[in-house]
């Protein structure tokens, strides 16, 4: 029988030896069945213990989890799970996000729904996602027909899109020109929220990843609000009917710089060609895309 | 608070670790009322002084040492030190699931009768995976330390595993038809 030590063995479990080790260790199991038999009961106490942790943290995810469809602001805690933990306990959770919430800065996300409160509460938010297929079904429920149904052909044409968009979400819509700022715009597209549509604009700056411009029919805040989810920084406001929301990889002050330069613009006194073509009643079928600007 | 202060902020990270600072609290002490009341308490303490974290830092690190100081604070000034240490193992339990889950009975059990740090040493490595140096961070310790009580707790439990085989009606005496938590 080949000697070889727990220390050993529970490294080689736990995916900490070098390749050439594991490779070791592997043909030793393979000859030796009393060691075999020893991974084997480390690798399955390894795996409880993992699924053990993992059915804490569902527990804990259950007590602390958001509404599927949040009303409103705030954390979420819900009943039936609260019930199940007493309602001592119950209070405590509360107590515990106050404890956070009471400190008044939101975290997180999108408040299309422009019902923005000046309380004290924190909005609302979820855990992170566990996976990357969670990520990209969250994604995927951003999706309708519509996005599919702006012109791929004419992306290269910002007056064409925004005026597909314009159709959707309304004439008082902006489809600003970041290029003083250094973001090019890229393309633009119709998402939704629920059943109602959301414009996003994508530029590009020089490095880094994709700034998005967001609009929804809506009424909020006129006043910027800043707000973070995990490395993406957002400024939301509300204009002629419109709410807004830029998001992108920067930081709170570069976000509301470029958000300064998208409001001055559209308080610009001269008309942009997107509001010409929108602001009539009926507005006549889209223009043909025309050829990529030369750059 | 201006934009610039939230940016460099610890609460909205703080928020969205909930799930699993509660995780570590409530494994430290056993049960999830008095977990969730400590970790109210280290939370508090956190934002009040907030100014202590270092940015660079990995915050969930940081903070699940802050509630493990914090814990190991009140525990030293308690009269009875000794005695916080016992947990119910019917409480304990409950962690790992509501009434009609199923349970590992066996995992939940051996995890209970373990001592704290021992406990948070693995919910550090096998559930929160974090490397030796910072579950060492985490728990005041060298990451040998760390390395060690991993040998020892999981060989000791592959040990029980094996008895349990070894002995046949252990297993299902573990494994009631209805869950031992009521």
């Amino acid at each position: 029988m080949t000697e070889l030590s727990d220390e050993l063995l529970v490294a080689y479990v736990d995916g900490q030896l070098e390749r050439k080790q594991s490779r070791a260790v592997e043909r030793v199991l393979e000859q030796d069945d009393v060691i075999a038999r020893r991974v084997h009961a480390l690798k399955d106490a390894h795996s409880r213990f993992e699924a053990a942790f993992e059915a804490v943290l569902a527990g804990e995810e259950t007590i602390v989890e958001p509404s599927p469809e949040p009303p409103g602001p705030g954390i979420f805690i819900a009943w039936r799970n609260a019930a199940k933990v007493g309602l001592a306990g119950a209070g405590l959770v509360v107590a515990l996000v106050l404890a956070i919430a009471g400190y008044g800065w939101p975290l997180v996300l999108p408040n299309f729904a422009g019902n923005r409160s000046d309380t004290a509460e924190v909005e609302w938010t979820g855990s992170l996602p566990a996976t990357w297929q969670d990520d990209v079904v969250h994604a995927q429920t951003l999706l309708s027909r519509e996005t599919l149904s702006v012109s791929p052909e004419g992306q290269a044409n910002q007056d064409l899109i925004g005026f597909q968009l314009a159709q959707a979400i309304g004439p008082g819509l902006k489809l600003p020109d970041l290029k003083s700022e250094g973001f090019r715009f890229m393309r633009g597209q119709l998402l939704r929220a629920g059943d109602e549509p959301v414009a996003q604009v994508l530029y590009l700056g020089a490095s880094g990843a994709p700034l998005a411009l967001y609009a929804k029919k809506g009424e909020g805040a006129a006043d910027r609000v800043f707000k973070s989810y995990r490395e993406i920084g957002s400024v939301s406001w509300s204009e002629d009917g419109i709410v807004y929301l830029l998001a992108g990889e920067l930081n709170g002050p570069r976000l509301t710089q470029l958000a300064e330069t998208i409001k001055a613009q559209a308080d610009a006194p001269k008309p942009s060609a997107l509001n010409a073509v929108v602001s009539v009643s009926a507005p006549p079928p889209p223009p043909p895309p025309r050829p990529p600007a030369k750059r | 608070m201006q934009a610039e202060e939230f940016h460099h902020s610890i609460r909205p990270g703080l928020v969205i670790m909930l799930p699993r600072l509660m995780r570590f609290a409530d494994l430290l002490v056993g049960e999830r009322e008095e977990g969730t009341a400590l970790l109210r308490r280290a939370l508090q303490r956190m934002l009040a002084e907030e100014h202590r974290y270092s940015h660079g830092v990995a915050l969930d690190v940081w903070a699940f040492g802050e509630i493990y100081r914090h814990w190991l604070g009140e525990l030293r000034d308690h009269v009875n030190p000794m005695g916080q240490a016992n947990i119910e193992d019917e409480s304990f339990a409950r962690l790992f699931g509501e009434e009609g889950e199923e349970i590992d009975m066996i995992t939940a059990s051996f995890i209970g009768n373990l001592p704290p740090q021992q406990r948070l040493t693995l919910l550090l490595v096998y559930g929160e995976r974090l490397d030796h140096a910072d579950a060492g961070r985490v728990l005041d310790v060298p990451p040998d330390t760390i390395a060690v009580r991993l040998v020892r707790i999981t060989a000791a439990f592959a040990d029980r595993l094996g008895s349990y085989e070894d002995e046949g009606g252990m297993v299902e005496a573990f494994y009631p038809e209805e869950p031992r938590v009521s």
